[in-house]
């Protein structure tokens, strides 16, 4: 009897894969196809692109000089506004604003853009020309969170504070101090405007600039504070983790508390419903009289989330091999996820943007690999032929490159040869020949751990790492390094005894993220090989040396540069062996 | 002498590298030093069983720490003895690494198979009746991670402190599975048939 219960057991671990399979189709892929893409070569597309007057406008920042470019429906590019001054990686969204008028004037439609610089730039949407122009406070950073409107007024976070700008001319109405803060946007609501900073205080500030501050000593604070009718929701960011916590609009007293995986994305709300990513999941919330997890899905995001108005939900996965996750709510407590590949590699943070021109809708993404690709749910679209950009040589999402739709007969063959191994295993035990019964089974093991254990290192060393981060650092800050640097991410790079010094990054996960945008700035050929036990670095800017080996803050990395997390300001040191 | 220090351990100058390689042929000569009845035919054998063995790792090196030498360095330790097991130990290591990268690590993986040929040579896997399967497989899980233990010390060079070390270990704790399974599939298909085929061979103890 006992038996033939195991051998039930094995003939059903048969079903495993077939069932595996069906939840990787992927109907994306069948109803999409590329209309065009632009590829700027250098830069990072760090936010979600806006449609307006018939345009796809997109800012790239990063190894790039700064710019916010506009295309046509087409690709054809139209206009772009530069900003060589902006030196670090802008991220603060575009801000569409519809024309109107005030006590300050009347203002056109016009896009406005903040700069790290401190610059707050009004551009028309048609030509790229500027309407009007401020500056504001730089402490290393300028303006990096997003910016808010409020009747006539833009409101504005700045580096350590909060302002209220004319949407008509730009003129400053008033400023206020506040905290120290990076990516922190701002909520509106009726009694003011409320914002984040990095040392955990949410701060109230009513319409004349009053500010209140509540110490919340949550985390770092890097986004916009979400109002839903249970508390103010936010996200916060800590060492190793990241902490959700809803706060009490009148008294900043903390409701309720939800521990997260590190590294939180911009959360976003429709209705009582809020949506919710960082490193580990992508979790949904119901927040009416109080916040309810309805559901999670593993997935790693760490930028915007994009929830249109036709419900459907992309993230971008903010790994190596970027792909975007494409979720579906039910409606009820129910939240799925596919894996969609767009055909762009690299780290990416930006919600891709949905526009619809002539009855079709079209989706745009962009990531730090700096390619724009616009897809059309008309699956008979075609690539126009005066795209101006130059070819790339991946394919379209709904052909050979897809992992969807790809046959790999090694994998395949594979599958089948534990196919074999299982039904192998079944009818051993059920002839009562425990020797080969053994046999089979443990090589079917076998190469099932052959095939999931590289994933599972890689979820075990992370799990790992956030339940005991490293706390020794020996990598000192350099008084000549420059004051912008301070809270940033810096890499040193050995070659040949010189050290090669750059910081002012932000933003990055992994210490080969922070490597691939360091090379990138010094002008480093970086030559990597993705092996089992993830990203191997063959050789910086030529020199292969006996490998190269890291140093984070101090602490030699024991895990792949790929595998390897780091904090908001860390040092990464490469030496060659 | 020592180069540069990292994550593999301290690199190796060619003179120490030469130092290393010589150190370790003159012990595995040593170690294989003693006459036999047939001394031709045995150095023909063992020479064979040393080049498939290393072959055989270099072939397997895409599989993630799935390590047949561990194995075959139990029962040749098994069946010949601590002696002969650890000079198969030491000339797997060298001519495998040969192919597959060689450097400080060479020292600790064939310190950790000849240790494990010399476990094998006391743990009684072979009995009058064959192979003892189920305490073969057992030691060849133990082996797994105490080969994986050894060669870790190999990233010690005075820069890696005791906690730092440990993490080390801890996350490699997916890929010591590995290869205990791997070990454990190696005992049971071919365990009996290996040892059967050392059987010939005479111990030198």
């Amino acid at each position: 009897m006992f038996r033939r219960l195991m051998a039930l057991l094995f003939i059903s671990l048969l079903l495993v894969p077939t069932l595996l399979a069906q939840e990787t189709t992927n109907p994306w892929n069948d109803s999409h196809a590329l209309a065009w893409e632009y590829d700027f070569e250098t830069g990072y597309i760090s936010t979600s692109p806006l449609f307006a007057d018939e345009q796809i406008v997109v800012r790239t920042s990063g190894n790039s000089e700064p710019a916010v470019t506009a295309f046509d429906t087409n690709g054809n590019k139209t206009w772009q506004r530069l900003n060589p001054a902006s030196t670090n990686n802008d991220m603060s969204p575009l801000l569409l604003v519809q024309p109107g008028e005030g006590e300050c004037g009347m203002w056109p439609e016009m896009i406005l853009v903040g700069w790290t610089n401190g610059v707050i730039e009004a551009l028309n949407p048609s030509n790229g020309e500027v309407l009007w122009s401020i500056q504001t406070e730089v402490i290393g950073w300028g303006v990096t969170g997003q910016l808010a409107l409020d009747g006539e007024f833009v409101i504005v976070p700045t580096r350590q504070g909060i302002g209220q700008y004319c949407l008509a001319d730009g003129q400053q109405q008033w400023w206020t101090e506040t905290g120290l803060g990076w990516r922190n946007g701002v909520a509106v609501d009726d009694t003011g405007y409320f914002i984040g900073d990095e040392s955990g205080q949410l701060w109230h500030v009513n319409r004349t600039g009053m500010a209140t501050s509540y110490d919340l000593q949550l985390g770092k604070i890097r986004h916009a504070p979400l109002l839903t009718d249970a508390g103010i929701f936010l996200h916060a960011q800590q060492d190793s983790s990241g902490l959700i916590a809803i706060v009490e609009p009148n008294d900043g007293h903390v409701l309720q508390q939800f521990p997260t995986g590190p590294s939180p994305a911009l959360p976003s709300l429709q209705g009582d419903y809020v949506l919710t990513g960082d490193s580990s999941a992508v979790r949904i919330f119901i927040c009416s009289t109080e916040c309810e997890i309805l559901d999670e899905v593993p997935f790693h995001t760490n930028g915007e989330i994009g929830w249109y108005e036709n419900g459907m939900i992309y993230a971008p996965s903010n790994t190596f091999d970027s792909t975007w996750g494409l979720f579906t709510f039910d409606g009820r407590e129910n939240l799925t996820v596919q894996s969609l590949d767009v055909g762009i590699q690299g780290y990416g943070t930006a919600a891709p943007l949905q526009y619809i021109v002539g009855g079709v809708l079209f989706t745009a993404f962009g990531n730090d690999h700096g390619v724009l690709r616009v897809y059309s749910e008309d699956a008979t679209n075609e690539l126009p032929p005066n795209n101006e950009s130059p070819p790339n040589n991946q394919s379209s999402p709904n052909h050979e490159s897809s992992p969807n739709h790809e046959f790999s007969s090694s994998v395949q063959g594979l599958v089948f040869v534990m196919y074999l191994l299982l039904g192998s295993s079944t009818v051993s035990l059920l002839n009562g020949k425990k020797e080969w019964f053994v046999r089979m089974f443990s090589l079917f093991i076998l190469i099932l751990c052959v095939l999931i254990v590289p994933d599972l290192s890689t979820q075990w060393s992370q799990t790992f790492d956030e339940k005991f981060p490293e706390t020794s650092a020996s990598e000192e800050w350099n008084e000549q390094w420059p004051d912008t640097w301070l809270g940033t991410q810096i890499v040193i790079i050995e070659i040949d005894g010189e050290e090669h010094v750059l910081g002012g990054f932000v933003g990055h996960e992994t210490v080969f993220s922070l490597t691939q945008a360091a090379c990138n700035e010094f002008g480093f050929e970086l030559s990597s090989s993705s092996t089992e036990l993830g990203m191997y670095v063959d050789s910086i800017d030529g020199v292969e040396a006996e490998g190269w080996v890291f140093a984070v803050d101090g602490s030699k990395g024991v895990v792949s540069s790929d595998q390897s997390k780091i904090e908001s300001a860390s040092i990464v040191r490469w030496s060659p062996v | 002498m020592f180069q540069a220090m990292g994550v593999h351990g301290p690199a190796l100058s060619p003179l120490a590298a030469l130092l290393m390689d010589v150190v370790l042929l003159g012990c595995a000569f040593w170690l294989l030093a003693k006459p036999t009845k047939r001394p031709i035919f045995d150095s023909l054998f063992l020479m064979s069983l040393v080049l498939s063995v290393s072959l055989l790792r270099v072939v397997m090196q895409p599989l993630p720490n799935v390590q047949p030498v561990t194995v075959a360095a139990l029962l040749v330790g098994a069946q010949l003895g601590a002696r002969r097991g650890a000079a198969f130990a030491v000339l797997v290591a060298m001519i495998s690494n040969f192919f597959i990268g060689d450097g400080w690590w060479t020292l600790f993986q064939a310190a950790g198979w000849a240790s494990i040929a010399f476990a094998g040579s006391r743990l009684s896997l072979v009995t009058s009746s064959g192979l003892n399967l189920r305490r073969a497989c057992i030691a060849s899980l133990v082996a797994a991670f105490w080969f994986d233990l050894v060669v870790s010390f190999s990233i010690l060079d005075g820069t890696i402190g005791i906690t730092e070390f440990i993490t080390y270990l801890v996350h490699g704790l997916p890929f010591d599975f590995l290869h205990m399974v791997g070990n454990f599939v190696f005992v049971v298909w071919m365990g009996s048939w290996f040892s059967g085929l050392l059987q010939e061979e005479p111990t030198l103890e």
